[in-house]
């Protein structure tokens, strides 16, 4: 074994053991460049992840909602700030990575691919899909590289906010019209299967790098199972209906559910989504149109 | 309506109105700090919205919703400095920093009033938007060799000049170093197309189902 070989073994038994290191420290290539890309897609998802949320800051129905919801996007914003910062750190410049989102090289998460169509899509994304959000990330709070731990922090207690405000909006809702009821139960129906998908295909942990690295802690489907035991009582409660006839809690407490679609997932975070480009477009034509200003900062 | 009621108004919508216009910016500022910065403008605006319609509400038997969402777009007292459609940087600086030398002026004239409850919120509010001041002082700063940033203070000046009543206009010039003898002051009364446009969308939802709770 390569003194080099047996640096990183050692390395990765550090990690492996719950061991956490500080960007100073030593990293394998191979660490950094997964770090790297792991960090990346998450700043990306929480900065494609405020379009479709924004533009119903704008028709916001209430003061009130529309003051939350304003804070809720800001949140979302600061996060991918604090993110890339720490993906910065690593490396790589953050004018590099937004060149790589536009031109589709990077990724982001597969639910901000997907239209809000009705106020109800506005409650169910900060009540469900913040909740599968907050279940990877409380999960990242043990990662091994420090830094990136220490963030997720601050983002998962904001993002506990998210969830209260998501309710909320869903329950007020819930106990309005019969139209409100309506539109509340089809945004369900259109973010189920992409809930579903969120956390990935049901991989081995131990077959994850991202998992052999410890820059995750836990499996794919640990994940999912979290998700579905926290949640689904909480929709049904509410007289809600989830659009899985397969879906039930086995009686060794495991969830059972219908194979969520794999093809479509993989079709969307690779930019086929039915927002994909739209949502790229948009983000590309702001960061041109501004560029003078952000030359003006950097000559200042 | 009386005089109070009207002043009221005619403040709080143009706080809801600018902030609404802030917040286009959520999500899509040049910087991702600059992002932020946006939104707890625009957070500030729109509560200080809130606060003047709750005392409009009280003098009309009304509600603050209600009064920011449920009238007509002619209802709506708004100079038309905060109406415009202006998604591009320079411009909104511009508009900033004008609309906020123009709401110091305002809220040192209403902080004075005998009016103790207006001149209650009027320091409340001028607290924060000691704020706003510094980042569009800082911004006016930044962008002032732009020839775009100075085209757009420029091309706003008769609007800004309409914020304020005839009496307080001499001191925003004098702020400003801008002049308010050769310029016609576009003032309140009338709206552009813009406003019907951003009320079209900023009511959509409520309008959907009239009367339900959200």
């Amino acid at each position: 074994m390569s003194a080099n070989a047996a640096r990183e073994q050692e390395f990765l038994e550090y990690v492996q053991s719950g061991g956490q290191v500080e960007s100073t420290d030593w990293l394998p290539a191979d660490y950094r460049q997964k770090l790297i890309k792991f960090i990346e897609m998450h700043a990306n998802s929480e900065l494609m992840g405020v379009l479709p949320e924004r533009e119903w800051i704008l028709k916001a129905p209430t003061l009130q909602r529309k003051l939350a919801l304003t804070a809720k996007v800001q949140d979302e914003v600061g996060h991918a700030q604090l993110i890339y910062r720490v993906a910065e750190d690593l490396g790589k410049p953050r004018d590099e990575m937004f060149a790589d989102l536009l031109s589709g090289k990077a990724k982001f998460h597969n639910v901000f691919h997907y239209p809000t169509k009705t106020w109800g899509d506005v409650g169910v994304i900060a009540w469900l899909v913040d909740a599968a959000a907050i279940i990877s990330q409380k999960a990242l709070l043990k990662c091994s590289y420090a830094p990136y731990a220490r963030i997720m922090k601050k983002i998962c207690w904001e993002e506990s906010f998210h969830i209260l405000h998501g309710r909320d909006v869903v329950l007020a809702m819930m106990t309005g019209t019969p139209e409100q009821q309506e539109l509340v139960q089809e945004a369900v129906n259109r973010w189920w299967g992409p809930l579903m998908q969120f956390h990935g295909n049901p991989i081995a942990r131990e077959e994850d790098p991202m998992y052999l690295w410890r820059i995750k802690s836990q499996g794919n489907e640990e994940a999912r199972q979290q998700f579905l035991e926290g949640y689904v009582p909480q929709i049904w409660e509410l007289g809600l209906t989830v659009p899985d006839s397969n879906l039930g809690r086995g009686d060794d407490g495991v969830w059972v559910y219908s194979e969520p679609d794999w093809a479509e997932l993989k079709s969307v975070v690779t930019g086929h989504g039915p927002r994909s480009q739209e949502r790229l477009d948009f983000r590309r034509r702001f960061l041109e149109q501004e560029k003078w200003v952000r030359d003006s900062l950097v000559a200042a | 309506m009386n005089e109070r009621a009207q002043l009221l108004l005619s403040i709080a919508d143009d706080e809801l109105i600018i902030g609404w216009r802030d917040s286009e910016w959520t999500g899509i500022a040049p910087t991702l700090e600059e992002d932020v910065a946006f939104s707890s403008i625009a957070q500030n605006e729109i509560g200080h919205a809130r606060a003047l319609y709750e005392l409009a509400a009280t003098e009309l038997g009304s509600d603050a919703d209600a009064l920011a969402f449920d009238r007509a777009p002619e209802e709506y007292r708004c100079a038309q400095l905060v109406e415009l459609h202006l998604l591009e940087w320079a411009h909104t600086i511009a508009r900033r920093y004008l609309y906020e030398e123009a709401d110091r002026v305002r809220l040192g004239a209403l902080k004075e009033s005998a009016d103790s409850e207006l001149a209650g919120v009027a320091a409340k509010i001028d607290r924060e938007e000691v704020y706003h001041r510094m980042h569009a002082e800082l911004w006016a700063a930044r962008l002032r060799d732009e020839s775009r940033f100075r085209e757009a203070v420029e091309e706003l000046w008769p609007y800004a000049l309409g914020v304020l009543p005839q009496e307080l206009r001499p001191e925003l010039a004098r702020r400003t170093g801008l002049s308010v003898d050769s310029t016609q002051a576009i003032e309140r009364g009338t709206h552009t197309p813009e406003l019907a446009e951003l009320w079209q969308e900023m009511t959509e939802v409520r309008r959907s189902i009239p009367g339900a709770q959200w």
